[in-house]
Protein backbone atom coordinates (compact mmCIF):
# COMPACT_ATOMS: atom_id res chain seq x y z
CA UNK A 1 0.00 0.00 0.00
CA UNK A 2 0.90 3.34 -0.79
CA UNK A 3 1.87 5.72 2.05
CA UNK A 4 0.47 8.91 1.68
CA UNK A 5 1.64 11.63 3.07
CA UNK A 6 1.26 15.39 4.07
CA UNK A 7 4.04 17.37 3.23
CA UNK A 8 4.23 20.85 5.23
CA UNK A 9 4.47 23.48 2.70
CA UNK A 10 7.74 24.45 2.89
CA UNK A 11 8.58 20.90 1.66
CA UNK A 12 5.87 20.39 -0.96
CA UNK A 13 7.19 23.69 -2.22
CA UNK A 14 11.07 22.38 -2.31
CA UNK A 15 9.93 19.49 -3.84
CA UNK A 16 8.08 21.36 -6.63
CA UNK A 17 11.09 23.77 -7.22
CA UNK A 18 13.80 20.87 -7.66
CA UNK A 19 11.40 18.91 -9.17
CA UNK A 20 11.83 15.74 -7.19
CA UNK A 21 10.08 13.67 -5.41
CA UNK A 22 7.01 15.04 -8.06
CA UNK A 23 4.82 12.41 -8.43
CA UNK A 24 4.56 12.02 -4.92
CA UNK A 25 4.20 15.53 -4.51
CA UNK A 26 1.53 16.17 -6.82
CA UNK A 27 -0.59 13.03 -5.39
CA UNK A 28 -0.39 15.04 -1.88
CA UNK A 29 -1.83 18.16 -4.12
CA UNK A 30 -4.97 16.24 -5.52
CA UNK A 31 -5.54 14.19 -1.80
CA UNK A 32 -5.28 17.37 0.24
CA UNK A 33 -6.38 20.25 -1.89
CA UNK A 34 -9.15 18.61 -4.89
CA UNK A 35 -12.35 17.88 -2.61
CA UNK A 36 -11.95 21.75 -1.23
CA UNK A 37 -11.41 23.27 -4.15
CA UNK A 38 -13.89 21.42 -5.93
CA UNK A 39 -16.94 22.25 -3.72
CA UNK A 40 -16.23 26.07 -5.07
CA UNK A 41 -16.98 25.35 -9.06
CA UNK A 42 -19.66 22.85 -7.83
CA UNK A 43 -21.66 25.36 -5.84
CA UNK A 44 -20.98 27.97 -8.86
CA UNK A 45 -22.89 26.79 -11.76
CA UNK A 46 -19.92 23.82 -12.37
CA UNK A 47 -19.72 20.06 -12.98
CA UNK A 48 -18.25 17.65 -11.55
CA UNK A 49 -16.27 17.50 -14.25
CA UNK A 50 -15.31 21.36 -14.62
CA UNK A 51 -13.90 21.02 -11.32
CA UNK A 52 -11.72 18.43 -12.03
CA UNK A 53 -10.44 19.81 -14.84
CA UNK A 54 -10.11 23.39 -13.36
CA UNK A 55 -8.14 21.44 -10.54
CA UNK A 56 -5.83 20.08 -13.08
CA UNK A 57 -5.30 23.60 -14.59
CA UNK A 58 -4.74 25.33 -10.82
CA UNK A 59 -1.58 22.34 -10.54
CA UNK A 60 -0.01 22.60 -13.73
CA UNK A 61 -0.10 26.56 -13.03
CA UNK A 62 0.66 26.54 -9.32
CA UNK A 63 3.80 24.05 -9.96
CA UNK A 64 4.88 26.36 -13.13
CA UNK A 65 4.75 29.17 -11.06
CA UNK A 66 6.94 27.63 -8.03
CA UNK A 67 9.67 26.69 -10.46
CA UNK A 68 9.84 29.94 -11.88
CA UNK A 69 10.15 31.44 -8.37
CA UNK A 70 7.02 33.15 -8.25
CA UNK A 71 5.09 31.63 -5.16
CA UNK A 72 7.86 33.13 -2.28
CA UNK A 73 5.01 31.82 0.84
CA UNK A 74 3.48 35.64 1.26
CA UNK A 75 0.47 33.20 1.13
CA UNK A 76 0.08 29.61 2.39
CA UNK A 77 -0.27 27.07 -0.56
CA UNK A 78 -3.71 26.78 0.25
CA UNK A 79 -5.05 30.01 -0.01
CA UNK A 80 -2.52 30.48 -3.20
CA UNK A 81 -4.73 27.11 -4.73
CA UNK A 82 -7.65 28.18 -3.68
CA UNK A 83 -7.07 31.57 -5.37
CA UNK A 84 -5.82 30.11 -8.63
CA UNK A 85 -8.95 28.04 -8.55
CA UNK A 86 -11.37 30.39 -8.47
CA UNK A 87 -9.53 32.90 -10.71
CA UNK A 88 -9.38 29.81 -13.39
CA UNK A 89 -13.04 28.82 -13.10
CA UNK A 90 -14.34 32.48 -13.57
CA UNK A 91 -12.30 32.68 -16.72
CA UNK A 92 -13.69 29.68 -17.87
CA UNK A 93 -17.14 30.69 -17.38
CA UNK A 94 -16.57 33.99 -18.53
CA UNK A 95 -15.10 32.24 -21.94
CA UNK A 96 -18.57 30.52 -22.13
CA UNK A 97 -20.08 33.89 -21.99
CA UNK A 98 -21.83 33.19 -18.27
CA UNK A 99 -20.79 34.89 -15.62
CA UNK A 100 -21.41 35.35 -11.79
CA UNK A 101 -22.85 38.32 -10.16
CA UNK A 102 -19.66 38.62 -8.11
CA UNK A 103 -17.18 38.29 -10.77
CA UNK A 104 -17.51 41.85 -11.43
CA UNK A 105 -17.03 42.87 -7.92
CA UNK A 106 -14.12 39.98 -7.78
CA UNK A 107 -12.39 41.30 -10.70
CA UNK A 108 -12.63 45.10 -9.69
CA UNK A 109 -11.09 43.48 -5.88
CA UNK A 110 -8.36 41.10 -8.33
CA UNK A 111 -6.90 38.37 -5.53
CA UNK A 112 -3.89 39.97 -3.81
CA UNK A 113 -2.91 36.49 -3.73
CA UNK A 114 -2.27 35.77 -7.57
CA UNK A 115 -2.37 39.32 -8.46
CA UNK A 116 1.13 39.24 -9.69
CA UNK A 117 0.71 36.03 -11.73
CA UNK A 118 -2.44 35.97 -13.29
CA UNK A 119 -0.95 36.88 -16.83
CA UNK A 120 1.10 34.03 -16.50
CA UNK A 121 -1.20 31.80 -16.44
CA UNK A 122 -1.96 29.88 -19.36
CA UNK A 123 -5.93 28.89 -20.52
CA UNK A 124 -6.98 25.95 -22.04
CA UNK A 125 -6.47 27.46 -25.27
CA UNK A 126 -3.23 28.24 -24.95
CA UNK A 127 -2.22 24.83 -23.81
CA UNK A 128 -3.56 23.01 -26.57
CA UNK A 129 -1.55 25.10 -28.79
CA UNK A 130 1.74 24.05 -27.02
CA UNK A 131 0.95 20.50 -26.90
CA UNK A 132 0.29 20.14 -30.07
CA UNK A 133 3.24 22.00 -30.82
CA UNK A 134 5.53 19.79 -29.49
CA UNK A 135 3.81 16.72 -30.43
CA UNK A 136 4.37 17.84 -33.78
CA UNK A 137 8.35 16.94 -33.13
CA UNK A 138 9.12 13.84 -33.77
CA UNK A 139 9.55 10.92 -31.36
CA UNK A 140 12.73 11.04 -30.63
CA UNK A 141 13.33 14.96 -30.38
CA UNK A 142 10.53 14.61 -28.58
CA UNK A 143 12.23 12.15 -26.10
CA UNK A 144 15.51 13.92 -26.47
CA UNK A 145 14.02 17.69 -25.73
CA UNK A 146 11.91 16.08 -22.43
CA UNK A 147 14.67 14.20 -20.59
CA UNK A 148 17.28 17.32 -21.18
CA UNK A 149 15.20 20.01 -20.66
CA UNK A 150 12.33 18.88 -18.18
CA UNK A 151 13.64 15.44 -16.47
CA UNK A 152 17.10 17.54 -15.97
CA UNK A 153 18.82 14.02 -17.60
CA UNK A 154 22.42 15.21 -18.57
CA UNK A 155 23.66 13.79 -22.49
CA UNK A 156 25.05 10.93 -20.32
CA UNK A 157 22.11 9.74 -18.99
CA UNK A 158 20.45 10.14 -22.23
CA UNK A 159 22.72 8.22 -24.05
CA UNK A 160 22.82 5.71 -21.66
CA UNK A 161 19.09 5.54 -21.88
CA UNK A 162 18.05 5.68 -25.58
CA UNK A 163 21.53 4.05 -26.86
CA UNK A 164 22.83 6.44 -29.92
CA UNK A 165 26.36 5.94 -30.45
CA UNK A 166 28.60 8.73 -28.47
CA UNK A 167 27.51 12.27 -26.28
CA UNK A 168 28.43 14.19 -29.33
CA UNK A 169 25.67 12.48 -31.54
CA UNK A 170 23.41 12.98 -28.33
CA UNK A 171 24.12 16.61 -28.15
CA UNK A 172 24.36 17.37 -32.12
CA UNK A 173 20.50 15.00 -32.62
CA UNK A 174 19.48 17.66 -29.48
CA UNK A 175 20.60 20.95 -31.38
CA UNK A 176 18.68 19.63 -34.13
CA UNK A 177 15.76 19.16 -32.61
CA UNK A 178 16.12 22.54 -30.93
CA UNK A 179 16.07 24.09 -33.86
CA UNK A 180 13.27 22.60 -35.33
CA UNK A 181 11.31 23.35 -32.78
CA UNK A 182 12.25 27.23 -32.21
CA UNK A 183 11.55 27.47 -36.27
CA UNK A 184 8.66 26.50 -35.53
CA UNK A 185 7.61 28.62 -32.37
CA UNK A 186 8.95 31.38 -34.98
CA UNK A 187 6.54 30.54 -37.94
CA UNK A 188 3.38 30.64 -35.12
CA UNK A 189 3.59 34.62 -33.98
CA UNK A 190 0.00 33.09 -31.89
CA UNK A 191 2.05 30.97 -30.12
CA UNK A 192 5.17 32.60 -29.81
CA UNK A 193 2.90 35.56 -27.76
CA UNK A 194 1.45 33.02 -25.67
CA UNK A 195 5.02 31.35 -24.74
CA UNK A 196 6.50 34.96 -24.29
CA UNK A 197 3.62 35.52 -21.57
CA UNK A 198 4.07 32.18 -19.95
CA UNK A 199 8.03 32.87 -20.41
CA UNK A 200 7.77 36.48 -18.97
CA UNK A 201 4.00 37.25 -17.61
CA UNK B 1 27.16 30.12 -33.59
CA UNK B 2 23.96 28.05 -33.33
CA UNK B 3 25.22 25.82 -30.82
CA UNK B 4 27.29 27.55 -28.92
CA UNK B 5 23.56 29.74 -28.74
CA UNK B 6 22.15 26.44 -27.92
CA UNK B 7 25.17 25.52 -25.59
CA UNK B 8 24.96 29.50 -24.17
CA UNK B 9 20.70 28.82 -23.01
CA UNK B 10 21.75 25.19 -21.37
CA UNK B 11 24.77 27.23 -19.41
CA UNK B 12 27.32 25.07 -20.59
CA UNK B 13 29.18 28.37 -21.88
CA UNK B 14 32.25 29.37 -19.56
CA UNK B 15 35.08 32.03 -18.89
CA UNK B 16 36.13 33.53 -22.02
CA UNK B 17 33.23 31.95 -24.75
CA UNK B 18 30.43 33.01 -22.61
CA UNK B 19 31.42 36.74 -22.35
CA UNK B 20 32.24 36.90 -26.28
CA UNK B 21 28.95 35.50 -27.06
CA UNK B 22 27.46 37.71 -24.38
CA UNK B 23 28.61 40.70 -25.90
CA UNK B 24 27.86 39.47 -29.51
CA UNK B 25 24.24 39.64 -27.94
CA UNK B 26 24.57 42.91 -27.03
CA UNK B 27 24.91 44.09 -30.44
CA UNK B 28 23.02 41.46 -32.69
CA UNK B 29 19.46 41.86 -32.73
CA UNK B 30 19.28 39.00 -35.27
CA UNK B 31 21.19 36.81 -32.81
CA UNK B 32 18.87 38.13 -29.86
CA UNK B 33 15.83 37.13 -31.69
CA UNK B 34 17.31 33.59 -32.20
CA UNK B 35 18.14 33.31 -28.60
CA UNK B 36 14.68 34.42 -27.23
CA UNK B 37 13.24 31.65 -29.81
CA UNK B 38 15.15 29.33 -28.22
CA UNK B 39 14.14 30.36 -24.57
CA UNK B 40 10.29 30.12 -25.72
CA UNK B 41 11.56 26.59 -27.33
CA UNK B 42 12.40 25.28 -23.79
CA UNK B 43 9.53 26.81 -22.55
CA UNK B 44 7.37 25.08 -24.46
CA UNK B 45 9.01 21.60 -24.37
CA UNK B 46 8.69 22.24 -20.04
CA UNK B 47 5.23 23.25 -20.45
CA UNK B 48 4.32 19.92 -22.39
CA UNK B 49 6.49 18.04 -19.69
CA UNK B 50 4.26 19.47 -16.71
CA UNK B 51 1.21 19.14 -18.58
CA UNK B 52 1.73 15.82 -19.61
CA UNK B 53 2.55 14.94 -15.78
CA UNK B 54 0.12 16.19 -14.24
CA UNK B 55 -2.16 14.87 -16.77
CA UNK B 56 -1.13 11.29 -16.44
CA UNK B 57 -1.46 11.79 -12.17
CA UNK B 58 -4.74 13.41 -12.78
CA UNK B 59 -6.59 10.15 -14.41
CA UNK B 60 -5.52 8.07 -11.44
CA UNK B 61 -6.10 10.44 -8.36
CA UNK B 62 -9.55 11.23 -9.93
CA UNK B 63 -9.90 7.84 -10.04
CA UNK B 64 -8.85 7.40 -6.31
CA UNK B 65 -10.95 10.82 -5.13
CA UNK B 66 -13.87 10.39 -7.33
CA UNK B 67 -17.10 9.19 -4.82
CA UNK B 68 -17.90 5.33 -5.47
CA UNK B 69 -21.18 4.79 -7.53
CA UNK B 70 -22.84 1.86 -6.88
CA UNK B 71 -24.16 0.48 -10.28
CA UNK B 72 -27.05 -2.09 -10.47
CA UNK B 73 -27.64 -4.47 -12.92
CA UNK B 74 -31.01 -4.42 -14.81
CA UNK B 75 -32.59 -7.00 -13.07
CA UNK B 76 -31.45 -5.91 -9.40
CA UNK B 77 -33.08 -2.15 -11.01
CA UNK B 78 -36.36 -4.43 -12.14
CA UNK B 79 -36.46 -5.94 -9.10
CA UNK B 80 -35.57 -2.59 -7.36
CA UNK B 81 -39.10 -1.14 -8.80
CA UNK B 82 -41.51 -3.75 -8.55
CA UNK B 83 -40.71 -3.43 -4.86
CA UNK B 84 -41.07 -0.29 -5.40
CA UNK B 85 -44.39 -0.48 -6.93
CA UNK B 86 -45.76 -3.29 -4.44
CA UNK B 87 -44.94 -0.74 -1.55
CA UNK B 88 -46.61 1.82 -3.29
CA UNK B 89 -49.98 -0.35 -3.70
CA UNK B 90 -49.79 -1.88 -0.48
CA UNK B 91 -49.60 1.54 0.88
CA UNK B 92 -52.63 2.42 -0.85
CA UNK B 93 -55.00 -0.45 -0.05
CA UNK B 94 -53.06 0.10 3.31
CA UNK B 95 -54.56 3.42 3.79
CA UNK B 96 -57.94 2.84 2.02
CA UNK B 97 -58.32 -0.24 4.41
CA UNK B 98 -57.31 2.19 7.20
CA UNK B 99 -59.97 4.71 5.82
CA UNK B 100 -62.50 1.93 5.62
CA UNK B 101 -61.79 0.71 9.35
CA UNK B 102 -61.43 3.87 10.75
CA UNK B 103 -65.07 5.37 9.74
CA UNK B 104 -66.30 2.08 9.91
CA UNK B 105 -69.94 2.64 12.38
CA UNK B 106 -72.61 0.38 13.47
CA UNK B 107 -74.87 2.83 12.33
CA UNK B 108 -73.32 2.44 8.65
CA UNK B 109 -73.25 -1.30 8.84
CA UNK B 110 -77.03 -1.18 9.96
CA UNK B 111 -77.72 1.15 7.24
CA UNK B 112 -75.90 -0.87 4.47
CA UNK B 113 -77.44 -4.35 5.80
CA UNK B 114 -80.95 -3.19 6.78
CA UNK B 115 -83.76 -3.68 4.79
CA UNK B 116 -87.47 -2.96 6.28
CA UNK B 117 -89.50 -6.22 6.27
CA UNK B 118 -92.50 -6.48 3.95
CA UNK B 119 -95.23 -8.42 4.97
CA UNK B 120 -96.34 -10.76 2.40
CA UNK B 121 -99.75 -9.23 0.55
CA UNK B 122 -101.83 -12.51 -0.65
CA UNK B 123 -104.64 -11.85 -3.04
CA UNK B 124 -107.70 -9.97 -1.04
CA UNK B 125 -106.27 -10.38 2.09
CA UNK B 126 -106.48 -6.95 3.34
CA UNK B 127 -109.50 -7.75 4.95
CA UNK B 128 -108.43 -10.57 7.01
CA UNK B 129 -105.40 -8.62 7.91
CA UNK B 130 -105.69 -8.44 11.79
CA UNK B 131 -105.36 -4.82 13.49
CA UNK B 132 -101.23 -5.25 13.75
CA UNK B 133 -100.58 -6.77 10.51
CA UNK B 134 -102.37 -3.44 9.32
CA UNK B 135 -100.71 -0.86 11.41
CA UNK B 136 -97.29 -2.34 10.41
CA UNK B 137 -98.28 -2.51 6.28
CA UNK B 138 -99.37 1.12 6.83
CA UNK B 139 -96.13 1.85 8.62
CA UNK B 140 -97.57 3.04 11.75
CA UNK B 141 -95.11 1.25 14.07
CA UNK B 142 -96.15 3.30 16.87
CA UNK B 143 -99.45 1.29 16.42
CA UNK B 144 -97.60 -1.72 16.01
CA UNK B 145 -96.28 -1.32 19.61
CA UNK B 146 -99.52 0.42 21.43
CA UNK B 147 -101.08 -3.11 20.21
CA UNK B 148 -98.88 -4.83 21.46
CA UNK B 149 -97.99 -3.45 24.78
CA UNK B 150 -102.14 -3.97 25.08
CA UNK B 151 -101.51 -7.67 24.87
CA UNK B 152 -104.56 -7.89 22.62
CA UNK B 153 -102.53 -10.04 19.97
CA UNK B 154 -100.15 -12.45 21.36
CA UNK B 155 -99.05 -14.60 18.34
CA UNK B 156 -95.63 -15.31 17.53
CA UNK B 157 -96.04 -12.53 14.13
CA UNK B 158 -96.98 -9.77 16.61
CA UNK B 159 -94.29 -10.58 18.54
CA UNK B 160 -92.01 -10.05 16.04
CA UNK B 161 -93.79 -7.09 13.87
CA UNK B 162 -93.65 -5.38 17.32
CA UNK B 163 -89.62 -6.13 16.94
CA UNK B 164 -89.66 -4.71 13.27
CA UNK B 165 -91.39 -1.62 14.34
CA UNK B 166 -89.04 -1.19 17.60
CA UNK B 167 -86.30 -1.54 15.50
CA UNK B 168 -88.06 1.17 12.71
CA UNK B 169 -88.21 3.48 15.34
CA UNK B 170 -84.46 3.08 16.62
CA UNK B 171 -86.02 0.96 19.70
CA UNK B 172 -83.32 -1.75 19.87
CA UNK B 173 -83.79 -2.91 23.15
CA UNK B 174 -87.22 -3.37 22.57
CA UNK B 175 -86.65 -5.34 18.97
CA UNK B 176 -84.00 -7.36 20.89
CA UNK B 177 -86.47 -8.18 24.12
CA UNK B 178 -89.32 -8.91 21.00
CA UNK B 179 -87.00 -11.31 18.81
CA UNK B 180 -85.66 -13.12 21.20
CA UNK B 181 -89.44 -13.70 22.55
CA UNK B 182 -90.12 -15.06 19.06
CA UNK B 183 -87.25 -17.18 18.89
CA UNK B 184 -88.21 -18.44 22.58
CA UNK B 185 -91.80 -19.19 21.75
CA UNK B 186 -90.96 -21.04 18.53
CA UNK B 187 -88.05 -23.44 20.15
CA UNK B 188 -91.56 -24.58 22.22
CA UNK B 189 -93.24 -24.55 19.19
CA UNK B 190 -93.51 -27.63 16.53
CA UNK B 191 -94.30 -25.00 13.90
CA UNK B 192 -92.07 -22.17 14.30
CA UNK B 193 -92.78 -18.83 13.03
CA UNK B 194 -90.71 -16.28 11.53
CA UNK B 195 -87.91 -17.96 12.71
CA UNK B 196 -85.02 -17.37 10.28
CA UNK B 197 -86.68 -13.37 9.79
CA UNK B 198 -86.50 -13.16 13.80
CA UNK B 199 -82.57 -14.67 13.71
CA UNK B 200 -81.20 -12.15 11.23
CA UNK B 201 -83.44 -8.73 12.64
CA UNK B 202 -82.17 -10.13 15.84
CA UNK B 203 -78.46 -9.97 14.70
CA UNK B 204 -79.33 -6.48 12.90
CA UNK B 205 -80.67 -4.96 16.62
CA UNK B 206 -77.57 -6.30 18.15
CA UNK B 207 -75.04 -4.36 16.06
CA UNK B 208 -76.84 -1.49 16.17
CA UNK B 209 -76.67 -1.82 19.90
CA UNK B 210 -73.34 -2.31 19.57
CA UNK B 211 -73.41 -6.16 20.65
CA UNK B 212 -70.96 -7.27 18.75
CA UNK B 213 -70.18 -10.38 20.24
CA UNK B 214 -74.03 -11.00 20.18
CA UNK B 215 -74.56 -10.19 16.29
CA UNK B 216 -71.43 -12.01 15.44
CA UNK B 217 -72.84 -15.47 17.12
CA UNK B 218 -75.79 -15.13 15.05
CA UNK B 219 -74.27 -13.94 11.67
CA UNK B 220 -72.22 -16.93 11.93
CA UNK B 221 -74.78 -19.19 12.55
CA UNK B 222 -76.95 -17.86 9.56
CA UNK B 223 -73.56 -18.08 7.70
CA UNK B 224 -73.51 -21.63 8.30
CA UNK B 225 -76.97 -22.40 7.74
CA UNK B 226 -77.26 -22.96 3.84
CA UNK B 227 -80.84 -23.84 3.68
CA UNK B 228 -81.08 -20.09 6.30
CA UNK B 229 -83.58 -17.91 4.21
CA UNK B 230 -81.17 -14.89 4.82
CA UNK B 231 -77.76 -17.09 4.57
CA UNK B 232 -77.26 -15.23 0.83
CA UNK B 233 -76.92 -11.63 3.07
CA UNK B 234 -74.22 -12.56 5.48
CA UNK B 235 -71.56 -11.91 3.18
CA UNK B 236 -67.74 -12.48 4.48
CA UNK B 237 -67.82 -8.42 4.11
CA UNK B 238 -70.26 -8.46 6.56
CA UNK B 239 -68.90 -10.65 9.06
CA UNK B 240 -65.51 -8.57 8.33
CA UNK B 241 -67.41 -5.58 9.66
CA UNK B 242 -68.75 -6.76 12.53
CA UNK B 243 -65.12 -7.99 13.32
CA UNK B 244 -63.50 -4.65 13.00
CA UNK B 245 -66.14 -2.94 15.02
CA UNK B 246 -65.80 -5.69 17.72
CA UNK B 247 -61.77 -5.02 17.36
CA UNK B 248 -61.62 -1.09 18.37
Amino acid sequence: MEVIKNFPDQELVANLRSGKRMDETIKTIYRDYFETLSWYVLNNSGSRQDAEDVFQEVVVNFIDLVQKDKFRGESTVKTFLYSLNRFTWLNELKRRGRSLAREARYEKAQDFAIADVSKEMTGRESTAQVIELVERLGENCKKILLMFYYEDFSIKEILDELHYENEQVVRNKKHKCMKQLEKMVNENPGLKETLKNILHG
Amino acid sequence: MYSKLVRYLDGELTGEEKDALEQQLGIDPALQEEFANLRLAREAVRQYGLRKQVAAIHDSMIKELRPPVRRIGSVRRVIRYSVAVAAAIVLIVGSFLAYKFYTLSPNKVFASRYQSYELITTRGNDKSDKPIEKAYREKNYQEVKRIHKTGEDNSVKAEFLNGMASLETSDQSGAIRSFNEVLTLNKQSAKPVMDDEAEYYLALAYLKNRDYDLSLALLEKIRDEKDHLYHSKVTTKFIRQLKWLKSR
